[in-house]
């Protein structure tokens, strides 16, 4: 493994079912150590991106490659560095939750690995029911499991693929904090998620997926600034709102003028274009663009091509 | 033997495999053997009473053999194809597929660990047969040829871990499963001489028996342990080696071009 390499590149990849495209021509890399979130609607393609990342499915056309290598070519090799989290449950019958964490490790090529599986028992509050069968879980604790065994080998690139659906609150706020320890040791993810808001707290560089293709790619910050506004709302004194006049302007009602502005135009600067006596301005309430406003920005641009 | 990083998948696999059979002993172990206990019961020591073979053998004697191969076949099947079912089911396939397990790891792993609950059952048929053995004859039946005994066992029990395998990737749904194992391995089990010898068939009969394969693995270990069988031992080592080969490629083909997700 040439850790110098990008931890995963997609390269023009396409997937089908049958006439159905999946995965159109999709491309893009992540940067070693990043949190990349893959984003879109159900049914955008995001999980059979992973699935041809971890050999479920046979791209079509394009590859995948993890630290430079395919694993479709070197399956043995390239999967030694990914942990994967699925978006299903999987439901192991027979074993007890140490058990599987200890064949999954031996999987892994790991043996005498009871330190790290102890450790991610405990970090992930499985160690209460470590010796309780999977179908005795919980849904949540069942997700731990699914997070346990992927990091049980210490990967080098994690794939979240809605590691937080159907989970309490709690759950999810505690597996992001994990998230952020493993990116703060250097390690890379990338995670679908359908919570934006999640998505735009964690995530350096996001990309949009809509019907197969990729519509945007870059950092997280970066599409935000580019594709919203800001909501700023000026409150005046008496009537003066109705007087205002700007290129700004979205509306005014009672003593409120609202006003979408560019992510780099200053508060000062739309003061000094509306031109008002600063005297009469009671109030100013900003409320800032978010990932979900460009997720749906570029969704509608999506729709009209 | 030094075990290597890049033998642990498999080994962890092989011992997956173990486990999961003895954590549902009753079902696995015990029942096949009460089943094979009946048989020998109802068929080698009451009906077999009245049952005269050429050369003074005990009917007891020749169905021995044929319980402890139909023991191995049928566990071996069973164990490997239950084993990818559940998987197919749970999802644990999955896991397989994105770890470094490579195509003949996962093959030899889940065959060896059909052949181990084939062993251990086919063992067991083996003593139960031995005390009525005991009990009618006041000795035990020693297998004539222990090495022999042990190959045909292995070529059987891992042939039809193989096949368990192959016809599991294929099926689409449980029924797909049962179907071939009421309508294929029963029939072929039944038919290939555990319970009669082919000098009593019909010419036809005879032609038609010689077409099935487990004619040939079950009267290798006849000839294992007795001494004597109705296909001569090069015939029976040729064709249950070439069962082998033949189910260990197809086998091969199905697990690197299957699905492997879950149902």
């Amino acid at each position: 493994m040439d850790v110098k390499k990008s931890p995963l590149k997609i390269s023009n990849l396409v997937k089908r079912y049958g006439s159905y495209t999946a995965v159109d021509n999709v491309s893009f890399e992540m940067k070693p150590g990043e949190i990349f979130g893959l984003l879109g609607p159900n049914g955008a393609g995001k999980t059979s991106i992973i699935s041809c990342i971890v050999t479920l499915q046979k791209p079509d056309e394009g590859e995948c490659t993890i630290f430079g290598q395919n694993p479709m070519d070197h399956p043995l090799d390239a999967k030694m560095h990914l942990g994967y989290v699925p978006q299903e449950i999987i439901n192991h019958g027979y074993f007890t939750v140490e058990e599987i964490l200890v064949f999954h490790s031996g999987f892994l090529k790991t043996w005498n690995n009871k330190e790290k599986i102890h450790y991610l028992l405990n970090r992930l509050g499985l160690w209460e029911h470590r010796n309780k069968k999977v179908k005795a879980l919980s849904g949540g604790m069942k997700r731990r499991l699914l997070i346990a065994k992927a990091l049980v080998h210490d990967p080098k690139l994690l794939l979240l693929d809605e590691p937080t659906a159907g989970v309490d609150i709690e759950l999810r706020n505690s597996l992001w904090e994990f998230v952020m320890e493993l990116k703060a040791e250097g390690m890379s993810v990338l995670l679908t998620t359908h919570y934006l808001e999640e998505a735009e707290q964690l995530c350096d560089r996001v990309g949009v997926i809509q019907q197969g293709k990729l519509r945007k790619v870059g950092p997280t910050k970066d599409l935000i600034e580019q594709l919203t506004q800001r909501q700023v709302s000026l409150i005046f004194r008496g009537d003066c709102a109705n007087g205002i006049k700007s290129k700004y302007l979205v509306d005014v009602e009672d003593d409120t003028a609202r006003f979408l502005i560019p992510q780099d135009l200053g508060i000062g600067e739309l003061i000094t274009e509306v031109d008002c006596e600063i005297k009469n301005l009671l109030d100013i309430r900003i409320s800032e663009g978010s990932l979900e406003d460009a997720f749906v920005r570029i969704l509608g641009e999506g729709r009209d091509q | 033997m030094t075990i290597t990083p890049s033998m642990r998948p498999f080994l962890t696999l092989y011992y997956r495999e173990i486990r999961r059979f003895l954590k549902v002993i009753v079902q696995t172990i015990l029942a096949p053997i009460v089943s094979s206990g009946l048989y020998l019961l109802i068929f080698g020591v009451s009906l077999g009473e009245r049952i005269n073979l050429e050369g003074g053998l005990s009917y007891l004697a020749f169905l021995i053999p044929g319980l402890v191969m139909m023991s191995v076949l049928n566990n071996s099947y069973q164990n490997s194809s239950s084993s990818i079912v559940s998987g197919k089911f749970g999802g644990d396939l999955e896991d397989w597929k994105v770890v470094p397990l490579s195509p003949t790891a996962i093959l030899w792993a889940l065959s060896l660990g059909g052949l181990t609950r084939g062993l251990i059952v086919g063992l067991m048929t083996f003593s139960v047969g031995q005390v009525f053995f005991y009990v009618m004859n006041q000795q035990f039946l020693i297998p004539e040829h222990l090495g022999l005994l042990f190959l045909f066992l292995m070529v059987g029990g891992l042939s039809f871990s193989m096949f368990g395998i192959s016809i599991a990737f294929w099926a689409k749904t449980f029924d797909h499963i049962s179907g071939v194992g009421s309508f294929v391995i029963l029939p072929l089990i039944y038919l290939g001489g555990v319970f009669f010898s082919l000098d009593g068939l019909h010419p036809y009969w005879q032609l038609v028996s010689k077409a099935n394969p487990l004619l040939y693995f079950i009267n290798g270990v006849r000839y294992s342990m007795l001494g004597e069988s109705d296909v001569s031992l090069a015939v029976a080592l040729s064709v249950s080696c070439a069962s082998l080969v033949l189910f260990y490629g197809i086998a091969l083909v199905v697990i690197k071009r299957g699905q492997y997700v879950r149902w």
